[in-house]
């Protein structure tokens, strides 16, 4: 048992001696336990400016009231307007609001027909159009829009239809007739009839989570909503197609964080020395290294998504040039990612317990994992900042929307530029760090 | 031919070399003494390019070395301290990777490899990965592969740490006969036998400085004394130790204690205590004094300590 002992002080005592790794340790869990804890919960209560597009050409005072109400909702950043090849401000029409959300700019969109709602309608009519890129955030939104809805039209319908019907006959048979109605209505959807006396009393019941038949089929027979996928109708795995970018991501930082790595393998074992004491220089090794890591890199990408191909029926090649070209540009920043913590690590320990901290944050804030709407404002903007958001959204722009290379050269350039950053930092540091010396 | 001119190598936390200037002829097998940390591997980074010097300069047939002249290191071949091969990969295949930065030709370094291979007797082993190699093995593998491209300098630091007899032995041979066939050889150790056994000239290094310079027997000449008395350890021998240590400096090894005498040191004078104690003369024997010793006097420390 003293043995034991020992040798579990001597386990200690290592881990210890590097205090870099020790810190990693305990930031890493602590850092994904803030990111995770504010984007499902904590600090945050729900999504927050999800862009969604409206356009209400109705002129329903029901229907205005409804569109109004998305204005004030924190989950929604509702967009009116578009900007045309001049960078005019253009309100939506019905073929615009379509392309809007084609283009990717919003994934959902909400159209008010002229007679979304009339004072001889029976319910509402409207037309949602989805961009089904995110199964969750189109979830989302479905499920927020039928809330909203749900929230204005009780009481200014039920009201309505009982007024309408006192007005075709008359005060005294209408009451008759709305007694009757309702009580009928009781009787069918075994409900208490009191609540047509106060209509918000519906509402409430949904958010209390009350699923009784009533409350699921009346509100369904009153709103007819006409729902259109305006992308990915095609793919035999829509799932797949939209999730590949993510997988490939993730595993392609660890793999590249790992290779990069090798410096410190060969500095340990000194083949570093012997590299070195042949003609050879500093700048050849990075240089070598870079290469080779990005290679890599493309060749994993290529491999998994041609293995997604296979497996999964994602259409790969249609659009092939253009998956390469953000597959390099992808490639080069996470190299780029890679050598950069190879130059402020002073071990292979801290190299990967940094990589894995940052490889998780960049995936869980840049997308890869769940929708960044989902995410308080604050990570949305530094999700920006990531290469992984701007590969992930160049892979849903050819491989989902199929578009061509000008959609993606801003995520090219990007990329590029982020590639480029990276190395002038790690030239700097690696003149500066240990790795040669 | 190799020029080191005042050269001072500091690290943050210390300086591992301060002003040394060498001068090492052409052909010549020069041996760089030392204890560990003493500055020999710096010496010999600072040497391949590696290392920068703070201050001084080296030059290798003229030409400058630095970080940035890549030139002059296809003039040197470097044997590390550490084994830098890769594991995973067979002989053949780690002694191709590192010829080919050298830019030799396919087919003439093909039949480099065979010739270093079957030098060191490891053409056998040729196909084989280097993780199922010993030791000993390694360390041959690790030497040829700094000689692919012939160089005119090969520079070992320390090449035999850890390395069994009969393979330390192979290995002096090989370097004895590249030697001889012409390739200038710095050799770091603090094996003083290695010293004496191969070098023609030795340098003494100590706390980064070059203490003593020059061949075996004019470092000897620079000790007060030209025998060692060694006496055998026994316990007779260790009830008199303080007689012994009346004549010199005593040191105690695992079977034998060895007299460095003292100024005004005669044999006949040690006999006669000798004989006074009732010890017998059999137990004592004169020996060539080593390089240990010498070190011993200029620093009063061991090689080892």
């Amino acid at each position: 048992m003293k043995q034991v002992v020992r040798l579990f002080q001597n386990s200690y005592h290592v881990f210890l001696s590097d205090k870099v790794a020790v810190i990693l340790t305990f930031i890493i869990p602590l850092v994904l336990m803030a990111l995770f804890g504010s984007i499902f919960g904590g600090s945050s209560s729900g999504p927050q400016g999800i862009p969604f597009a409206v356009l209400n050409q109705s002129n329903s005072p029901v229907v205005r009231l409804i569109a109004a109400s998305f204005d004030t909702m924190k989950a929604f950043q509702i967009v009116k307007s578009f900007k045309d090849s001049t960078g005019k401000e253009v309100a939506f029409d019905t073929s615009s609001i379509k392309e809007f959300v084609r283009n990717g700019k919003v994934s959902a969109a909400v159209f008010f027909p002229p007679d979304a709602y009339t004072d001889t309608s029976v319910g509402l009519t409207l037309k949602f159009y989805y961009d089904p890129k995110n199964e969750i955030e189109t979830e989302v939104i479905q499920g927020l829009l039928r809330q909203t809805i749900y929230s204005q039209i009780p009481s200014i319908m039920v009201q309505s239809g009982f007024r309408q019907t006192e007005r075709y006959l008359g005060t005294k048979s209408g009451r008759a007739f709305n007694t009757g109605i309702k009580s009928l209505l009781g009787q069918y959807f075994k409900i208490d009839t009191s609540i047509f006396s106060n209509p918000s009393r519906l509402m409430l019941q949904r958010q209390n989570g009350d699923t009784s038949k009533f409350s699921s089929n009346f509100f369904d027979k009153l709103i007819r909503v006409e729902q259109q996928q305006l992308v990915g109708q095609e793919f035999r795995n829509p799932w797949a197609t939209r999730s590949v970018g993510g997988w490939a991501m993730t595993f392609l930082l660890f793999t590249l964080t790992a290779s990069s790595s090798s410096l410190f393998d060969e500095r340990k074992s000194g083949v570093m020395l012997r590299l070195l004491a042949s003609p050879v220089s500093r700048v050849h090794i990075l240089w070598s290294k870079y290469l080779f890591n990005m290679s890599l890199g493309i060749i994993q990408l290529l491999f998994m998504f041609t293995a997604g191909w296979m497996m999964f029926q994602i259409d790969v090649f249609s659009n092939f040039f253009n998956l390469l070209l953000v597959i390099v540009a992808a490639s080069v920043a996470c190299t780029s990612f890679g050598m950069l913590l190879a130059a402020f690590a002073q071990t292979r320990q801290q190299a990967q317990g940094l990589g894995t901290l940052l490889i998780l944050s960049m995936s869980a804030i840049g997308g890869a994992w769940f929708p960044t709407s989902f995410m308080p404002p604050t990570i949305q903007f530094f999700s920006k900042l990531t290469f992984v958001y701007w590969s992930m959204d160049g892979f849903l722009q050819v491989l989902w929307r199929g578009l061509g290379t000008s959609a993606i050269a801003l995520n090219v350039g990007i990329l590029f530029g982020i590639g480029a950053l990276l190395n002038v930092v790690s030239v700097w540091q690696f003149r500066r760090g240990r790795i040669f010396d | 031919m190799i020029k080191i001119e005042s050269v001072t190598k500091r690290f943050p936390s210390i300086t591992a070399l301060d002003g040394v200037s060498l001068e090492i002829r052409e052909k010549e097998f020069f041996g760089l003494l030392g204890p560990n940390g003493a500055g020999k591997s710096t010496l010999m980074n600072l040497l391949t390019g590696y290392l920068e010097p703070t201050a001084g300069s080296i030059s290798i047939g003229g030409e400058f070395v630095n970080r940035n002249n890549l030139e002059v290191r296809k003039k040197i071949g470097f044997v590390p301290q550490s084994l830098a091969l890769y594991d995973e990969l067979s002989a053949r295949e780690n002694l191709e990777m590192f010829g080919k930065l050298f830019g030799l030709p396919k087919k003439l370094l093909r039949e480099r490899i065979d010739e270093r291979l079957k030098a060191v007797e490891l053409f056998e082993r040729r196909k084989d990965k280097v993780k199922t190699f010993s030791g000993g093995m390694k360390r041959r593998l690790n030497m040829i592969a700094s000689l692919l491209h012939d160089p005119v300098l090969l520079l070992c630091d320390e090449p035999t740490v850890g390395v069994d007899p009969q393979s330390r032995n192979a290995i002096f041979d090989f370097l004895t006969a590249l030697n001889e066939q012409g390739t200038t050889i710095i050799y770091t150790t603090h094996y003083m036998e290695e010293a004496e056994k191969l070098c023609n000239r030795v340098g003494i290094i100590d706390h980064g400085k070059i203490i003593a310079l020059g061949t075996s027997d004019e470092l000897m000449e620079m000790l007060p004394y030209e025998e060692t008395i060694v006496i055998a350890k026994n316990p007779s021998t260790l009830q008199h130790k303080a007689t012994f240590e009346e004549f010199g400096t005593l040191l105690e090894e695992d079977d034998h204690f060895e007299l460095k005498p003292g100024n005004g040191f005669l044999l006949s004078k040690l006999f006669a205590r000798v004989e006074e104690q009732g010890m017998r003369y059999q137990w004592i024997e004169l020996h060539r004094p080593t390089l240990e010793a010498l070190f011993l006097h200029l620093t009063g420390r061991r090689l080892r300590d």
